[in-house]
């Protein structure tokens, strides 16, 4: 009996202490290709897009680099809020990385969700402080339960951290400078019309709406010029009244900011609609609202002159 | 409740509370209190059901012991056995017959309708009513004496229903449960370390690899087409070993939950992925239902004392009634069928052959149980050739199928550490069974776990469990 209990009780304290170990110094491993520690490891980046898998799928780092002056690096976690995506920024920034222009994922449906923290690398990329910032965040204003906490603290990456010397080798190589290498083929409008579009939500979400904020202040006061973009999405996403509606209500807020905006940088919004995107064009899109690599490379160009234009 | 391994061990920990505070004597009536009570909050409607049976079986028990005459008793366990069998066979078997039938007719050009009946399957119906069966059974027998009076009553209603067996199992057999029931469970910390142990064991084997693994199964059953060949086949080879892994593990927590309640249990698994061949197969897999079709269903058929076309016949049947316990469908009745013909077809194993045969043997058993398992997991015997053929035509090496065979494990960037991570947890788990097959571990007693492994696995349950599956797949049956 005490030999069980002496190798059950010696295993939970070692599991506590590789608990601890890993949420405080995981993000000290060797950096990947995406990330943001690898987009610290840069020190420097002059353009820097923090968003969703919109940013990811939406922007083709070959045409970031060829078109637009100085290095570019794209931080895309699946389904990054503009809460999470504010204090990733600030981390970033008191970790010491300098930035000249920041471009932040306009997506209305983040903007009007709970915030979550849907992609487990953010826990990978980040200390234990932040993690505990993102839980109370989660916590507050979403239903966060027990079996989350576990999840979030315990389990979340243990898989990718085990197989680290071979997993890291083979996830940094689908990545440069957190661009996508990936070619996802585009679609035909058959199978575009036959996807559902994505329901309703009720309005912007306050912590999100608040998330846009931080982020404005942030680049006011690191004296960034901040873009805000929206990815195409498919014509069909344009006409869904639901997405119409968050859409408009993001863009107000983002007018807001700009009306108020103090900073010694510029401020700009780009949405889809103003470029002279296809979005009609089925094959230039994965699904409704993630484009293909040959609607990435068409989107990314355009994107690169209206920013140049600015 | 039931589909929670957390809430039952929370449960388990809730009457451990009180368990051996309460005199030796009350333990069997708190332990009765405690299983009505998880009876009731899993399956309300049915406990006058599981009840009602039980109490016919234990009056049907008592007439028979008291009958005179060979013909009576004989009359007290048809009267026992008849009308268990009959609701199991409404509630679980009803349906599969009248459509069977009904295909049958319409392919001989007739139609008839025949009321579907839509009626929930009575928790854990398939091990009660077999455990209720080998009790009348044993008595007819005059293997036992039959329980009388109160405390008999007592005794059995808590043999029948047990909480910690009711959902999966394993099928205990009465003779040594009632007997520590009536002697009065006491604590022993041997027993009460051994469980601990089981209970660690199984839930690595549920948590870390069944439930890891379960996902990807899915997936790949529900659209084969859609996939490789190679996934296919690693679908099919990780189905062994969640099935294994999940009602092993289950077994393994049960049987550590009795030991927690000074209750002890033969072993239901004893490493049957090891075995060189079908026969050994089934004497390693669900021992406690393999046992009790051999002891119920095979002897009372003749055995093996009988000519050779008998013997086939009684083989067969066996099976069959193995695979048709595990349910309603014709996927399980050609399950049962394969194994009956491997039964037949295998020969006995020489004990002291070479290493590469050995490994040999091995291998092939293993295969040969995937076949079989193959038409168990398939929704119907259409899906179980459509999976077949996949794996026929579709099968390659190419990097792209590779690919493409690991990706359904989270369908994102991280599927190749999930994938690798259930590999070496897979390699863990055949390394201590290993031990447990031809090392010394196995001298040490049933559920010996080394300080390692013990630690090993506590930490792994803590860092690498997965815990958002709920049930167990041999609940369903």
């Amino acid at each position: 009996m005490k030999r069980v209990l002496t190798a059950i009780g010696s295993a939970l304290l070692a599991a506590f202490l590789l608990i601890i170990l890993k949420n405080e110094y995981a993000r000290l491993l060797p950096v990947s290709t995406y990330g943001m520690q690898a987009a610290i490891a840069q020190e420097e980046t002059e353009n820097l897009f923090i968003g969703s898998s919109m940013f990811r799928q939406g922007l083709s780092i070959d045409v970031l680099e060829e078109e637009l002056p100085g290095n570019s690096y794209i931080l895309s976690y699946n389904g990054n809020q503009p809460a999470l995506m504010a204090m990733e920024l600030q981390y970033m920034l008191e970790e010491g990385l300098k930035i000249q222009n920041l471009y932040i994922d306009l997506y209305p449906y983040t903007a009007a969700a709970d915030p979550w923290i849907s992609d487990t690398k953010i826990l990978l990329d980040t200390d234990l402080d932040f993690k505990l910032r993102a839980w109370r965040l989660m916590a507050e204003s979403g239903e966060a339960s027990f079996s989350d906490f576990f999840e979030f603290f315990v389990t979340a990456n243990n898989e990718q951290l085990l197989t680290y010397p071979v997993n890291n080798r083979l996830v940094s190589s689908q990545f440069r400078n957190g661009g996508t290498l990936l070619s996802q083929e585009g679609s035909t409008k058959e199978e575009l019309d036959a996807l559902g579009t994505l329901g309703g939500r009720e309005g912007l979400n306050e912590a999100q709406v608040q998330g846009y904020r931080e982020i404005a202040a942030l680049a006011e006061q690191y004296d960034l010029n901040l873009y805000f973009l929206e990815t195409p999405k498919y014509e069909r996403m344009y006409q869904d009244e639901d997405y119409r509606e968050l859409y408009e209500l993001c863009l107000q807020e983002v007018r807001e900011l700009e009306r108020s905006w103090n900073g010694s940088g510029s401020f700009a919004v780009i949405c889809a609609e103003e470029l002279n995107f296809d979005t009609s064009d089925a094959a230039n899109y994965q699904d409704l609202i993630h484009l293909s690599a040959e609607g990435r490379k068409e989107y990314t160009k355009l994107l690169c002159v209206a920013v140049a234009g600015r | 409740m039931t589909s929670n391994i957390m809430l039952t061990l929370a449960f388990l920990a809730g009457v451990l509370a009180v368990y051996y505070l309460t005199p030796r004597a009350g333990r069997l009536w708190l332990l009765l209190a405690a299983s009505l009570l998880f009876y009731l909050s899993a399956d309300p409607r049915m406990l006058l059901l599981s009840g009602g049976s039980t109490l016919w079986s234990y009056f049907a028990g008592i007439r028979t012991e008291e009958a005179e005459t060979k013909k009576e008793k004989k009359l007290w366990l048809t009267a026992a056995v008849v009308p268990v069998l009959l609701v199991l066979f409404v509630f679980k078997y009803l349906n599969f017959f009248t459509e069977s039938f009904a295909a049958l007719l319409s392919l001989a050009g007739l139609s008839a309708g025949f009321p579907v009946l839509s009626l929930v399957l009575p928790l854990g119906i398939s091990y009660y009513t077999f455990k209720m069966i080998s009790y009348n059974a044993d008595i007819y027998l005059g293997k036992r004496k039959a329980e009388k009076g109160v405390p008999g009553l007592c005794a059995y209603l808590t043999y029948i229903l047990f909480f910690p067996q009711i959902l999966s199992g394993p099928i205990e057999r009465s003779e040594g449960f009632l007997a520590q029931l009536h002697e009065g469970p006491v604590y022993d910390a041997g027993l009460f370390a051994e469980g601990i142990q089981r209970i660690v064991l199984g839930l690595f084997k549920k948590m870390v690899i069944a439930n890891r693994l379960s996902a990807y199964v899915d997936t790949i059953f529900s659209a084969p087409e859609a996939y490789p060949g190679l996934a296919c086949v690693m679908a099919a080879v990780f189905y062994s070993f969640q099935i294994y892994c999940d009602f092993s593990g289950y077994s393994d927590i049960a049987i550590g939950m009795g030991n927690l309640l000074g209750i002890r249990s033969k072993k239901n698994f004893d490493c049957p992925y090891f075995s060189r061949g079908i026969k050994e197969f089934w004497s390693r897999w669900h021992i406690s239902l393999s046992s009790w079709l051999k002891d119920y269903v095979y002897i009372p058929l003749g055995g093996n004392r009988v000519s050779s076309f008998r013997y086939g016949v009684n083989i067969m049947v066996t099976f069959l009634v193995s695979g048709l316990w595990h349910g309603a469908s014709w996927t399980f009745v050609i399950w049962g069928g394969i194994h009956g013909v491997w039964n037949l077809l295998s020969g006995k194993k020489k004990p002291d052959c070479t290493l590469p045969r050995r490994i040999w043997q091995t291998a092939l058993t293993f295969l040969s149980v995937t076949l079989g398992w193959i038409f168990f997991r398939a929704e119907s015997l259409g899906a179980a050739f459509s999976f077949l053929k996949r794996i026929v035509t579709g099968f390659s090496l190419s990097y792209l199928d590779i690919q493409n065979s690991i990706l359904p494990f989270t369908r994102d960037n991280t599927c190749a550490a999930y994938f690798l991570t259930a590999c070496g947890f897979l390699f863990l788990l055949f390394l201590y069974e290993r031990g447990r097959v031809y090392g010394r571990t196995r001298e040490k007693g049933e559920t010996y776990l080394s300080a390692f492994w013990l630690a090993v696995m506590t930490m792994s349950v803590v860092l690498f469990g997965v815990f958002g599956v709920s049930g167990f797949l041999y609940a369903n049956f």
